[in-house]
């Protein structure tokens, strides 16, 4: 039997399809999210070529910001307990997980079992999110996904001390214009969002091993600051975007399997 | 006999609109209304004037905008919410506002009021266990003085027998609102967060004696209602308060149950009657020097968190949610003390931030959710 | 280090006695006397008639910020819970506090202790604060005596919301003198020292004596006082107003100013750079002290007014215990806004100021949140344009240099307009 765990954030939709809770069948993420064509998108693209459809899904969970808003999903479950749930399953030796998504950083502590015994989420500031990424990348003029690139060059960091992300802009701003090297600067960005995210962490206590999700997580010169910040190592979820769908998708078998045996 | 619902649907519009409320009772007895900001103003005071107290805690789902001018982003919720009023002249028609300021925030709010309504301010002193009986005589003359502007203001007289009777009142008022919050944690499946809240909010807006009656009324009917089995959370609030209303539906929707609370606007007002006294007016000030467990009123020994614990242990709550007022820093200050007191006891606790101004309830959906599925 | 008072400039005794009073403070820690951590305008008389070693936490965390030291003892308070939005002296403190508590409890120095560019001071056995000048300064204490499980000597000065100051909120403050007087005899084990209380008392009133000679020096036209000096002075006037280090630096001080202007060189040189005065409201920017002084020093600004050293105006009748309440209730930003205003305007007056720098400060609600409406005040009254800029006193992460310098450029600009208009003499 099949499941499905739909994970619709603020700025991406992602999708896995699991045979038996066991087998990754299919996965898909789409980089718009909520509101958008994203979860139609991600739907259609998670199906594609596996000879399946919604009707062959025995139980379907939705997590994310969007979760209420998709049709058809049997149940909705907080994107903090998929996360968790996905990273048990892969990694079953985390304890502390920090998932950065696009507004919003959480960390969370599991104990041996995989339950959440702590979890706390950033303000409503944007600092130590996805979205300050974004705003920066736009300042710099160096693409997203080339900022992990960048930062891995730089020769030193050149901090970005400001929390509020206009207020950072114009720090940005004028370090470029007083010709600091950019590479430079983004690994001072990187180490802002780091210290930002790392104040969750130890407020929930950090235990290794230390797992990093979300979509910030595919960023290695946010993981690189993070790892500085804390002192250890960190160990960086496979497909860290999909870990939430993932979870979703395990939860959902549980769930049917708990339903049917009742 | 009406039903619970009912009575809860007529305390629920007299907390929705506060400025019809006020505005029945103004017509029904031809009095005045008279405002008072947060927190523990002596309402009694206004009530033997034969005037109306009114709460004044901001309002939900407010656009901020010309407040802004008068105040940065980082006073808190309620204040910007309060001086949004001020310049739209919500509170024109009241006699008089009475200003407390237990926190910095308050202190300059009473000095920039943009209302028309005149307004008092009185000072609470803060030393209020070590120089227990300084600190009394210090308050009582604050209430004296506050009580000669509010007579000079209103042109009437307060006299002793009047507050006394009124301070009779409120205890009646503090004793059924107690004896509430006790059945509606027994009747989970009749009084959701929302509706507790509502009962609670709606004393800002009625003459008390009113609201007692109404009170006691549901109480009963409460107590007639057969207790069922309930299989969601059990939650204690802490804070300032806890709004906006959706926030409570919120944790509706997850299967809590508020069964207490130690919220500023709630509890913290009612938890204690005012003591005997032969003077009047040092009665009030002993209430306010035995007042326990408020960010607020300062206590070096800082029993909060251990009224918390004792709360949770008779109550049976699974968990207690800090309802955390955005920028109030009293509050912020008592969290971490909180934090490590609840650890120490093993009570599980949620952190979720409080702001009237809120339009995403996302966030706080999602902070619920997950609690309640791990708890 | 040992120094020779009579040959020392002030900057040298100013430095000399901020690492004596740590160093005492040690060393009374040690020998196991007892240490008090004390808010800046809490009256010390008592608690030096006690022989008690004063800890100023304030000044410490000001000192912190300034050695750009705060950043890694505020994250050790976000750790802890504190919100960001709390304000930064007390996250710095407190930060500080749970290092030496860790340390005092593991024997062992945690590595942002060890590594910190922060003074050392000791842990204190009581603590005593007053909220003349925030009701922050109340939980903040009452979080060190909690944390800690020590006694906490509250001095609380209602907020004067009519002046003059009233007879029942004198004689409340002057019975909870008489109260901490009862603890502190409990706290030490013997009876008070009135003598030396009275010795401390005439000690204060020779020591505000001479920080008020100084600060008056600004009121001269060229000033040769830079105000921002203040700022760094002010350290003793909080921690040693009871002892005669304040005393003996702050003559020294003003005999040098006096000396200068005799001399014809002005906070910036000659008389000629001193293109323009203006008042300063608020606390300083410590992390950022360098920048903010030299985006005014481009402008030809001088800082001659700032109501903020004027908190340690504790003018009173020594012996007269009702007197020293006023005066330490009687602060500025303790009192209502027709008389803060007032005040305030006296310093822009006082100060020959032409336009005003507010510091937008977000770690001190009450000094913020009527800053504008003061402002506006001394405008009308004066015709003085007015700036305000975000920033905060040790928090490093909420103040931008571009901000800073493009108001003080405009503020600058409006006085030149002003002078063009009004025709200033040219020097």
């Amino acid at each position: 039997m099949y499941t499905l765990g739909i994970d619709i954030g603020s700025s991406s939709s992602k999708a896995v399809i699991l045979e038996d809770g066991q087998r990754t069948v299919a996965e898909a993420a789409v980089q718009v999210g909520t509101g958008t064509s994203g979860p139609s998108r991600v739907l259609e693209e998670v199906f594609a070529g596996t000879g399946l459809t919604r009707a062959d899904m025995a139980f379907t969970v939705a997590t994310g910001y969007g979760r209420f808003s998709i049709e058809g999903a049997d149940k909705q479950i907080s994107e903090i307990t998929c996360h968790a749930k996905g990273i048990h399953h892969l990694i079953p030796d985390a304890r502390t997980i920090i998932d950065i998504g696009g507004q919003d950083a959480k960390a969370i502590q599991l104990d041996s079992r995989g339950n959440i015994s702590k979890f706390v989420m950033n303000d409503k500031c944007a600092a130590g999110t996805g979205r300050f990424l974004d705003v920066m990348s736009r300042v710099l003029e160096i693409p997203l996904d080339k900022m992990g690139e960048a930062h891995f060059r730089a020769t030193e960091v050149a901090p970005v001390s400001s929390t509020c992300t206009v207020f950072a802009e114009s720090e940005v701003i004028s370090q470029l214009s007083k010709g600091l090297p950019r590479e430079n600067i983004v690994a001072g960005v990187h180490q802002s969002v780091a210290s930002k995210a790392c104040a969750l962490a130890y407020r929930v206590g950090v235990e290794p091993a230390v797992v990093m999700c979300g979509g910030v997580a595919q960023n290695p010169g946010v993981v690189d600051a993070m790892e500085k910040e804390l002192g250890q190592s960190i160990i960086v979820a496979p497909h860290p975007q999909l870990t939430g769908a993932l979870g979703a998708a395990l939860l959902a078998y549980e769930t049917w399997k708990k339903e049917h045996q009742a | 006999m009406r039903t619970v619902s009912e009575i809860v649907a007529q305390l629920r519009q007299v907390a929705d609109d506060p400025k019809g409320s006020v505005a029945r009772w103004q017509k029904e007895t031809g009095g005045r209304a008279v405002g008072v900001m947060p927190v523990y103003c002596p309402e009694e005071i206004i009530h033997a004037a034969g005037c109306l107290p009114v709460g004044m805690w901001g309002a939900q789902k407010k656009q901020i905008s010309k407040a802004r001018t008068y105040l940065p982003p980082f006073a808190c919720s309620v204040m910007q919410s309060v001086m949004e009023l001020e310049l739209e002249g919500a509170y024109d028609d009241l006699a008089a506002v009475v200003f407390s300021v237990p926190c910095d925030t308050l202190k300059c709010m009473s000095q920039k009021w943009h209302g028309k309504a005149p307004i008092i301010t009185f000072t609470h002193p803060q030393n209020r266990k070590a120089a227990q009986s300084a600190a009394n005589v210090f308050c009582r003359e604050e209430y004296a003085i506050l009580k000669a502007k509010l007579e000079d203001l209103l042109d009437v007289r307060i006299s002793s027998a009047a507050l006394k009777n009124s301070i009779a009142v409120y205890n009646a008022n503090r004793q059924a609102c107690r004896a509430f919050c006790d059945a509606a944690a027994r009747h989970p499946e009749l009084i959701s967060p929302a509706d507790r809240h509502a009962v609670i909010k709606a004393r800002w807006f009625m003459e008390k004696s009113q609201h007692t009656a109404l009170v006691q009324e549901l109480n009963a009917a409460l107590d007639a209602a057969p207790v069922v089995p309930f299989s969601g959370k059990k939650v204690i609030l802490t804070g300032i308060l806890a709004e906006p209303a959706e926030v409570l539906d919120i944790f509706a929707e997850n299967g809590f149950a508020v069964v207490a609370d130690d919220l500023a606007q709630e509890s913290r007002n009612f938890r204690q009657d005012v003591p005997e006294d032969d003077d009047p007016l040092m009665a009030l000030a002993k209430a306010w020097t035995a007042l326990d467990g408020c960010s607020l009123a300062v206590d070096p020994d800082k029993p909060r968190g251990k009224m918390l614990v004792d709360e949770v242990k008779r109550t049976g709550a699974d968990a207690v949610i800090v309802c955390m007022m955005k920028f109030c820093d009293p509050e912020e200050f008592d969290y971490p003390i909180l934090l490590e007191e609840f650890e120490a006891a093993g009570v599980r606790n949620l952190f979720l931030e409080i702001d009237q101004e809120t339009t995403s309830f996302e966030q706080a959906r999602t902070r619920i959710q997950t609690f309640a599925e791990i708890l | 280090m040992d120094i020779n008072v009579n040959e020392a400039t002030s900057k040298e005794l100013l430095a000399y006695y901020q690492a004596k009073l740590d160093q005492e403070a040690i060393e009374a820690k040690k020998a196991g006397k007892l240490v008090c951590w004390s808010a800046s305008v809490a009256p010390p008389e008592f608690c030096v008639a006690m022989d008690i070693a004063m800890v100023y936490p304030e000044t410490h965390a000001a000192g912190a910020g300034a050695r750009k030291a705060s950043m890694d003892l505020l994250k050790v308070a976000d750790q802890k819970g504190y919100n960001i939005d709390v304000c930064s002296y007390a996250r710095t403190n407190l930060g500080y506090m749970e290092l030496l508590k860790q340390e005092a409890l593991s024997g062992q120095t945690p590595d942002t202790l060890a590594n910190s560019k922060a003074t050392r001071v000791p842990l204190p056995d009581l603590v005593i604060t007053c909220n003349n000048i925030c009701n922050t300064l109340l939980k903040w204490y009452e979080n060190l005596a909690k944390e800690l499980n020590i006694p906490c000597i509250v001095i609380d000065v209602p907020f004067n919301h009519t002046m003059p100051v009233s007879k029942h909120n004198k004689a409340y403050i002057a019975e909870q003198f008489r109260t901490a007087i009862h603890q502190l005899e409990e706290i030490c084990g013997r009876p008070f020292d009135y003598d030396k209380f009275l010795a401390a008392q005439e000690q204060v009133q020779r020591s505000v004596y001479q920080w008020n000679r100084v600060a008056a020096c600004a009121q001269q036209t060229p000033s040769p006082l830079n105000g921002f000096d203040l700022f760094n002075y002010m350290a003793l006037i909080v921690c040693a107003r009871a002892r005669d280090y304040a005393e003996i630096t702050f003559r020294k001080f003003a005999d040098e100013l006096e000396a200068k202007a005799k001399a014809g060189q002005y906070a910036f040189g000659g008389a000629e750079n001193e293109k323009h005065r203006i008042t300063w409201e608020g606390i300083a920017v410590w992390p950022y002290l360098g920048a903010t002084f030299k985006g005014l020093k481009n402008q030809g600004s001088v800082m001659t007014g700032s109501a903020y050293p004027g908190l340690w105006n504790l003018t009173y009748t020594p012996g007269d215990l009702e007197s020293m309440a006023e005066a330490y209730t009687n602060v500025y930003i303790n009192t209502c806004g027709p008389n803060r205003y007032e005040e305030f305007l006296k310093v822009v007056q006082s100060s020959k100021s032409e336009g005003v720098v507010l510091h937008l400060n977000r770690s001190c609600k009450l000094m913020s949140l009527l800053n504008n409406e003061g402002a506006e005040y001394v405008s009308a009254k004066l015709g003085v344009p007015y700036v305000s800029f975000d920033g905060d006193q040790t928090d490093p992460r909420v103040f931008s240099q571009a901000q800073y310098e493009t108001r003080v450029q405009a503020l600058s600009e409006m006085m030149d307009e002003k002078q063009q208009d009004t025709g200033r003499d040219e020097k």
